[in-house]
């Protein structure tokens, strides 16, 4: 069996999501968290983690946790490091493959200690991806693997922090966030997105309607961003947001290629389309023909008694 | 009253892609020669480049750190290329002379047979291969796939290549050409400068060859710069193509005429499609319409899907499946359109740019190929010690009128314009030119701009097909298909009038094979609105024939064609 480190990122107080995810779907696997004043992030784990706490480690820059992970590989003799996709994990991970050499597999869905899975073509297809390294490095798909229970037996230890003098070149100037209201489209379990056939803009309302009814989050189609009706950030699809929610519910969507490869992944898809014809009905789990402006009032006024 | 596209020019200047050099000298990028395009011209004038270093280390380092850079706007090397492909393997061979043998080429193996068909709706009828078209001792090839086996004997050769990076505008200083200033990055749609904005820069050259392939957006900006336009406009054709994946192999080489185009002189619909096999399971198919048509309902794409289900067609492709899609158009204006002069001071141009296509043999790539090398000929002797740099660049031209780019293209050139005449007198005009190897007519036939043609409706668009998604398809899926995933926040990079009569509006709809246009709502005054979704763009540069400005969007945007 494959000896597995798993790259531990967090943010302030709380691993991410979709690193826990990865640590969760490999019980073997160890964990490694790098920053300043992370030990008790480490502790509550519940797993054998790795700790490189330093003040130089506080900001979250790439080359120095490469300067980590590259150390720990060699003297602890991993064989495969794992990442869940994000910006910061994206430049360490390519970061490391160059350092140790070794081989980095993008966008894996899957990993079964020897080969990877990974979609390609733009989704249309999944296929096995393999390492001819000695070490192996993954990066699985952001959302790809639910964050499930990681508890297992393990404990904290030091992990030796040498820096190279190139690592501390770079230096953080400014970080910040871009504000948000509500849930984000990424982690809600609902989702109403709204298509052009809400007729115009402030149909929208329709749309955050329902969502606030079912505790979700409102998406768009990239028409309707296009059309400069709702913000870029709610956009799904392949120049968009990929997004896979437990319901996904389509207002007036016709469920092109573009906008199909964001949300597919979806337990349920709802679909609510004036034309019969509309491409959407092929993947939906349910779908409704009809005027949506009659029947989502119904819907978000049922789904509101229903939880009163 | 008749509209001509032309009557609604873009808003939009030559002088927009013309600039000084804006970065103090010790913040440009200094290269030895740079290329404007990785495609068959610019990577033959690479490599060629690259193999004089090799052969001339010495003068070579003169030519400082990089001495021979490509820059392309696609997302890698072949991103953008996309043609039929027969090739003529004579240029290749010349360039690789002593290096490599024609098998080591990436083609899909020589033509073994051919036939053309006449098509009615019904019917297809064989008839003789008119003998500009004879592919004997020619290769099937995808061009994206040899343009990515280019790129690497390139970069061998100490070639460096900047993918993801457009040539947004000529670097003229004093009057001579210094280099180009590549395009910004990470500006949103209003332009305003994102977290990842990252400023162009000024490279400068000793000497700056443009291969743009069509449409050249430099290209066309250095001929008015320099008033170096040919005497006739450039016109062209546009041409949808499909790669798939076939159950039986197909033996032979298929060119059609005929249906679904119309033979009426007052439609000019000029054009034919191309069914070539890519090896055994694969199989190209494409339909060229040159974009002098008249009928504002009149869509490449959509005539390619009716083409496909005429039973003939439908035979080849029964049970296979679309593997990709794409679109670009070719120029066509032939020698009467061709620049007068194909240097200016510190410039070179070769390739489509310029409009090396031979229409009636459907072929460019060997040209392309063989104005790359002979430009890097001329810009390796402004190397030589006491040679004048104007008369090393001017020996270009020279080259090119000795060589059989401008035998072939002089013997052919009045044959596009006959079928402007329509199909049947076209056709009997043009044996006359082959079978008097262009001495009839002794006059150049002239070249009207496509856009200029006045519009028409004939109701073209009801026999088009409902797209099933197996053997037709929508424009969005075709978008698809071409691989695009183009940044929806970028800013648009297509100049046009935005509010134009309504048959305008309709026709550069039915025109874009990417659904870019869409009609927008009425404005009371006989105009309507017309919508962009720029993003679609597969900057096949339609737009620009027929009344618009395609420009080149943000680096690495775009189709992402492997197999066209």
């Amino acid at each position: 069996m494959a000896k597995t480190l798993v790259f531990l990122e967090h943010h302030e107080d709380a691993v991410q999501k979709g690193a826990l995810g990865v640590l969760a779907k490999f019980a073997n696997a160890d964990g490694v968290l790098v920053g300043s004043g992370v030990r008790s992030i480490a502790e509550s784990i519940g797993r054998t983690v790795w700790v490189a706490d330093d003040e130089r480690l506080a900001a979250p820059l790439p080359q120095p946790r490469v300067d980590v992970l590259a150390k720990l590989v060699r003297d602890e003799g991993y064989d495969t490091v794992l990442f869940a996709q994000s910006v910061l994990a994206a430049d360490v991970a390519a970061g490391l493959a160059a350092r140790l050499e070794a081989g980095l597999n993008w966008g894996l869905v899957d990993f079964d200690g020897e080969q990877g899975r990974a979609p390609a073509l733009q989704d249309t297809v999944v296929v096995d991806v393999g390492w001819s390294s000695d070490v192996r490095i993954g990066v699985f798909r952001a959302g790809a693997l639910d964050a499930g229970d990681v508890a297992g037996s393990g404990e904290v230890r030091d992990a030796a922090v040498e820096l190279e003098d190139f690592s501390s070149a770079a230096e953080m100037v400014e970080q910040a966030h871009a504000e948000q209201q509500g849930p984000s489209i990424e982690d809600a379990d609902v989702i109403v997105a709204g298509g052009r056939g809400l007729g115009e803009p402030e149909k929208f309302a329709l749309a955050e309607e329902l969502a606030k009814a079912l505790g979700g989050a409102v998406a768009a189609t990239r028409a309707v961003v296009d059309a400069g009706w709702y913000p870029y950030s709610a956009q799904v699809g392949q120049t968009g947001k990929t997004v896979s929610p437990k319901l996904y519910v389509a207002l007036g969507i016709s469920g092109a290629i573009q906008h199909k490869v964001g949300m597919q992944g979806s337990n349920t898809i709802v679909a609510i389309n004036k034309d019969p014809n509309a491409p959407i009905f092929e993947f939906a789990d349910l779908g409704v023909v009809g005027d949506l402006h009659e029947i989502v009032p119904k819907l978000t006024e049922l789904v509101r008694s229903r939880k009163s | 009253m008749t509209v001509s596209p032309s009557d609604f020019p873009p808003p939009w200047s030559p002088e927009n892609a013309v600039a000084e050099p804006t970065d103090p000298p010790d913040e440009r990028i200094e290269v030895g020669f740079l290329i404007v395009g990785a495609g068959p011209a610019g990577l033959a004038a690479a490599i060629r480049l690259g193999q004089l270093c090799e052969e001339d280390p010495e003068t070579a380092e003169r030519l400082g750190e990089v001495p021979v850079a490509v820059l392309e706007k696609g997302k890698a090397p072949g991103s953008h290329l996309l043609s039929g492909a027969v090739v003529n393997p004579r240029s290749l061979q010349r360039l690789f002379k002593g290096r490599k043998t024609i098998d080591e080429l990436p083609f899909f193996g020589p033509v073994h047979g051919e036939s053309v068909l006449f098509l009615t709706r019904k019917r297809a009828i064989p008839i003789p291969t008119p003998p500009t078209m004879v592919n004997h001792r020619n290769y099937v090839a995808s061009l994206s796939r040899l343009g990515r086996f280019l790129a690497e004997e390139a970069e061998e050769l100490g070639v460096t290549i900047l993918p993801e990076t457009s040539a947004e505008q000529l670097l003229v200083d004093h009057g001579r050409v210094v280099g180009v200033r590549t395009g910004d990055r990470g500006r949103g749609r209003a332009g305003e400068e994102l977290s990842n904005f990252e400023a162009g820069s000024d490279i400068a050259a000793r000497v700056t060859i443009l291969a743009e392939g069509t449409q050249g957006h430099l290209t066309g900006a250095a001929l008015d710069r320099f008033g170096t336009r040919g005497e006739n406009p450039q016109v062209w054709a546009l041409g949808v193509k499909e790669v798939w994946k076939v159950a039986k192999p197909l033996r032979e080489v298929v060119h059609t005429m005929g249906w679904p185009l119309r033979p009426g002189r007052r439609y000019r619909e000029f054009g034919g499609s191309f069914i070539y096999p890519m090896g055994e399971d694969m199989v190209t198919i494409g339909l060229v319409v040159g974009l002098d048509y008249r009928d504002a309902e009149l869509s490449v794409h959509d005539l390619l899907q009716e083409l496909k289900t005429h039973p003939r067609v439908r035979k080849i492709l029964d049970g296979g499946e679309r593997v990709q899609w794409g679109a670009k158009t070719i120029p066509e204006g032939g020698f009467v359109a061709l620049p007068k002069k194909l240097h200016a001071p510190g410039l070179l141009l070769c390739g489509d740019g310029v409009g090396f296509v031979n229409v009636p043999a459907l072929k460019g790539i060997h040209y392309a190929v063989e104005s790359g090398r002979l430009a890097a000929e001329a810009a390796w002797r402004t190397l030589e010690r006491g040679a004048s740099t104007r008369d090393a660049l001017a020996s270009y031209d020279a080259s090119i009128r000795e060589s059989f780019i401008w035998k072939d293209l002089r013997e052919v050139r009045n044959m596009r314009q006959a079928f402007g005449r329509g199909f049947y007198l076209g056709g009997a005009l043009a044996s006359v030119m082959t079978a008097t190897k262009g001495r009839f007519p002794a006059g150049d036939a002239r070249t009207e701009r496509d856009a200029e043609q006045s519009l028409i409706r004939t109701d073209r668009a009801a026999s088009y097909p409902a797209p099933d998604g197996q053997l037709t398809f929508d424009k969005l899926s075709s978008v698809f298909a071409s691989g695009n995933r183009t940044r929806d926040d970028q800013p648009n990079h297509i100049r046009i009038q935005t509010k134009v009569p309504r048959e305008v509006a309709e026709m550069w709809a039915r025109m874009c094979p990417a659904q870019v246009y869409e009609v927008g709502a009425e404005d009371g005054d006989g105009t309507v609105q017309v919508k962009l979704a720029p993003s679609n763009c597969v900057q096949c540069g339609a737009i620009t024939a027929k009344g618009g400005r395609l420009t080149p969007p943000e680096g690495g945007s775009g189709p992402e064609y492997t197999v066209t």
